[in-house]
């Protein structure tokens, strides 16, 4: 809460002449690109997501059990280090070109990775997990009668798709798409390597390029008002559009065989998607690591870079967890207007993208610590702010579904409240703190921008190595420690993954 | 008892790793390391620092960002900063800092005999060491270098979709845009981005190898880069069609665009004595040949000659905007290249 107020009130004393030559130059730009961004992307994860979806839930065909499992793995890639695989897949006399030409002639061109186009792309094969996840599970709890009824009726199978299944599995696919476009509009990695000017990326060129932060704060109010406005907007959409199961006739959709041609069909399709967003990135990384470790470039400093990134994000999720169970029980056990004021100041984290926060901090702990300026802690602190709200919400789900009753239990047979914590809650909500440390700790492996703006003096992370290297378009030297993030995440999808399954 | 016993198994080892962390970062600065804020591309400067390294026993760590970044860092860090050397890549950002005293006057023995005095501030707060010029880069087989004299050329409909430029974030487009625009004034610059922003289409680039890459290929005609990255280009692949330009050479005409990397000492390092003598080391004949030759610069001590393949510098015309100067018109220009709508 205390950063934002901090870049708050530097834009709102920004001089006049700033916010005038912001407005009329970059913001109406940077709103454009940003909004084409999104669109583009939703409109991708749309298709991708619900025709996914659709397939795996509604028929069975060889291999169809595995394509759940394979589908959530383009979640474990860092949106960067997409975007730097495909700069090297896309670009000109590139492979795709190659076969594009084979197909389309030698005249063809392809569309550059550097635009609208190339960041669309790649933020929606890093997204339309989102959408095809939670429209899976709205479909798989589907009640058919409801598309019966359309079919009895007349109604076609497009007609009823369209008319029927479509609007009520809206209020998931709106969840998902909202869950995509708040990632999109925050991320900083991608379109930094595409070079695409959103928010995000202007907010840090203008704190890199400029001699004074005052431009950058500014942005970065407009990007934390639309962030606002959004999420307000998407309250609103979830309160309007839910949709209740009014009688006792309740048949779930039951998965039919399809024909050998249309499994082949699906296949492919399934096939195309993964190879995109996970397959052929993955194999390039381990191709060019291999090749980086035959060059000699795995010294001992990489391993140096795995031990900066392992500890920070371990000590930071084991802090986050900390700080946040009192956050967390709070707003579960006791609500006052005080502990709420606090906890919703906590989530302001979440709207505040990388270099917002990153800024934010950098400003806070300038004027007020300034001792610890250069220093980790700076580092843990902005990734603190960043990634609490993700543990909050985490462990505020546990608690929730812990009655209190037990609790209750334990304090009418005298036990103080601390002792009943640690001897009754604890290990009860133990499993989802867990989760939530993990999430955290992944968080923070693959942060960038923060990590970029305030490491300290030979604390350099896996992420600031991919993305200096693959900046520099060094496409092997910054393969491994790719590669190993991408091998870090992968158990972490998919746990989270199972945890999904036995909830639905 | 038994759920206490399995609390602390869990608290316990992330406690103790959160006490290693916070001892990390004093182990990190030990008292004889030299802390190294480097601007420049890792590749170009870890060569240079290794080769101090092993002759002087000193250890040097580096944090490499953009120059601009640093300069605000060493401002935000004051006198806490841990930084004992700022290496830039141009001498703006130098000159910025030495303004804002985040530097101080560097003692070198014999440095006015090493260092000409335009490169270097009156008072050695900071001491340029190897010189750049922005030059046009053109496709042997593209393009006839007669029909280019000028830099300012090449806002030229006629070359619509076939110039390269750096993104503007570059500092070496600040530094171009900066020295056209105190040359020529305001209009012509504004006239001149306009029309390179409309022949540059798509063809923006973040580095200047991908220029002239992208000029090897064919993919554009001309380009504006440094001159080294074309001459370690062709040192890579000698058959590449292409070629460096000089521009602007005529008697009247603006010169060059010259800027220069260089290196000052912080106001508040713990370390003058290393510190001077990572300086010394940079300006000596031995760390000139470096940039000389691995790098291809232009080295600033006139005992060391550039690389054969380079016009020597005495042989062409510079721009006559003193390089301490570039510092006070960088926020002006980023307005101007902003308004443009170069991105």
């Amino acid at each position: 809460m205390l950063p934002l107020l901090y870049v708050v009130v530097t834009a709102m004393t920004a001089d006049f002449a700033v916010w005038q030559r912001l407005w009329s130059t970059r913001v109406p730009e940077l709103l454009l690109n940003t909004l084409s961004l999104s669109i583009g992307v939703t409109v991708i994860n749309l298709i991708l997501g619900v025709s996914l979806a659709w397939i795996l839930t509604r028929y069975t065909f060889p291999g169809s059990g595995v394509w759940n499992w394979l589908l959530i793995l383009p979640l474990s890639i860092p949106s960067y280090v997409l975007a730097y695989t495909f700069t090297s897949l896309l670009k000109r006399g590139g492979p795709v070109e190659h076969l594009w030409q084979s197909l389309a002639g030698a005249e063809a061109v392809l569309f550059s990775p550097f635009s609208l186009t190339g960041a669309v792309l790649v933020l929606a094969l890093n997204t339309f997990p989102f959408v095809y996840l939670l429209a899976r599970s709205a479909l798989k709890n589907f009640n058919v009668s409801f598309e019966e009824v359309a079919h009895v009726t007349g109604a076609g199978r497009v007609t009823t798709f369209v008319r029927v299944s479509l609007p009520l599995i809206r209020p998931s696919l709106i969840a998902g798409l909202f869950l995509a476009i708040l990632y999109v509009a925050s991320d900083f990695g991608a379109v930094s390597l595409l070079r695409y000017q959103t928010f995000t990326y202007a907010v840090y060129q203008q704190m890199t390029g400029r001699f004074d932060n005052t431009a950058a704060a500014c942005l970065s109010l407009v990007l934390v008002a639309c962030a606002f406005v959004f999420l307000a907007g998407e309250r609103w959409f979830r309160r309007r559009s839910r949709f209740y199961q009014t009688t006792g006739r309740y048949r779930k959709p039951i998965p039919q065989p399809c024909h050998p041609l249309t499994a082949l069909l699906f296949t492919g399709y399934l096939l195309l998607v993964f190879a995109a967003a996970f397959g052929v990135p993955v194999v390039l990384l381990i191709q060019w690591t291999i090749e980086a470790a035959s060059a000699g470039h795995l010294s001992g400093k990489f391993l140096g870079y795995v031990w900066n990134s392992l500890s920070l994000s371990a000590v930071t999720a084991t802090v986050a967890i900390v700080c946040g169970i009192p956050l967390a029980y709070v707003a579960c056990r006791r609500q006052t207007w005080a502990s709420t004021l606090c906890v919703q100041g906590a989530y302001t984290g979440y709207v505040l993208p990388g270099p917002v926060a990153a800024l934010a901090v950098l400003v806070l702990v300038s004027q007020i610590i300034p001792q610890l300026y250069g220093t980790v802690f700076v580092l843990l602190l902005a990734y603190l702010v960043h990634f609490l709200p993700a543990a909050l919400q985490g462990m505020e789900s546990t608690f929730q579904q812990l009655t209190p009753n037990l609790e209750e239990a334990s304090r009418s047979l005298g036990i103080r409240s601390i002792r009943t914590f640690f001897h009754v809650t604890f290990p009860l909500v133990r499993g989802g703190f867990l989760s939530a440390w993990i999430l955290v700790f992944v968080q923070c492996m693959k942060e960038l921008p923060a990590s970029l703006l305030l490491r300290p003096v030979g604390f350099d992370t896996l992420a600031v190595r991919i993305w200096l290297e693959a900046s520099e378009e060094l496409y092997q030297s910054a393969a491994p420690p790719a590669l190993l993030i991408v091998l870090i995440t992968i158990p972490v999808a998919l746990l989270l993954m199972q945890k999904d399954r036995q909830t639905t | 008892m038994r759920p206490r016993i399995r609390d602390t198994r869990l608290v316990i080892p992330h406690f103790l790793l959160l006490a290693a962390m916070l001892a990390a970062p004093s182990v990190c600065f030990a008292d004889e390391t030299l802390v190294v804020y480097s601007g420049r591309a890792e590749r170009l400067i870890q060569p240079v620092l290794d080769a101090f390294q092993a002759e002087s026993g000193v250890n040097v760590q580096m944090l490499t960002a953009d120059s601009t970044a640093l300069v605000n860092r060493l401002q935000m860090e004051g006198d806490r900063t841990p930084a004992d050397v700022l290496i830039t890549n141009d001498a703006g950002s130098l000159e910025r800092a030495r303004e804002l005293r985040l530097l101080q006057p560097a003692t070198i023995p014999g440095i006015e005999e090493t260092i000409p005095p335009p490169f270097r501030a009156p008072d050695n707060s900071w001491i340029g060491l190897s010189g750049r010029i922005w030059v046009i880069v053109y496709n042997t087989s593209l393009v006839n270098p007669d029909d280019l004299t000028s830099i300012l050329d090449l806002a030229d409909p006629k070359w619509k979709g076939t110039v390269a430029i750096p993104s503007a974030g570059s500092v070496y487009l600040q530094t171009g845009v900066s020295v056209i625009r105190a040359v020529k004034g305001e209009e012509t610059t504004i006239r001149f981005l306009r029309g390179v922003k409309d022949n540059a289409g798509s063809f923006v680039y973040g580095k200047n190898r991908q220029i002239v890459a992208a000029v090897a290929r064919g993919e554009v005609a001309v380009g504006l880069v440094n001159h080294y990255y074309i001459t370690r280009h062709l040192a890579k692949h000698p058959d590449a069609p292409i070629a460096p330009l000089l521009t602007d050479q005529e008697d009247n005409g603006m010169g060059s665009i010259l800027n220069a990397a260089g290196v000052g000492m912080t106001a508040y390092t713990k370390h003058r004595a290393q510190a001077q003598a990572l300086i010394q080391f940079l300006i000596s004949p031995k760390g000139q040949r470096l940039f000389a030759d691995v790098n291809k610069e232009y080295p600033l001590n006139p005992q060391v000659t550039a690389a054969p393949e380079l016009v020597p510098l005495e042989n062409f015309r510079v721009a006559n905007v003193p390089l301490s100067h570039l510092a006070q018109l960088r926020d002006p220009t980023m307005t101007v290249i902003e308004d443009v709508g170069l991105r």
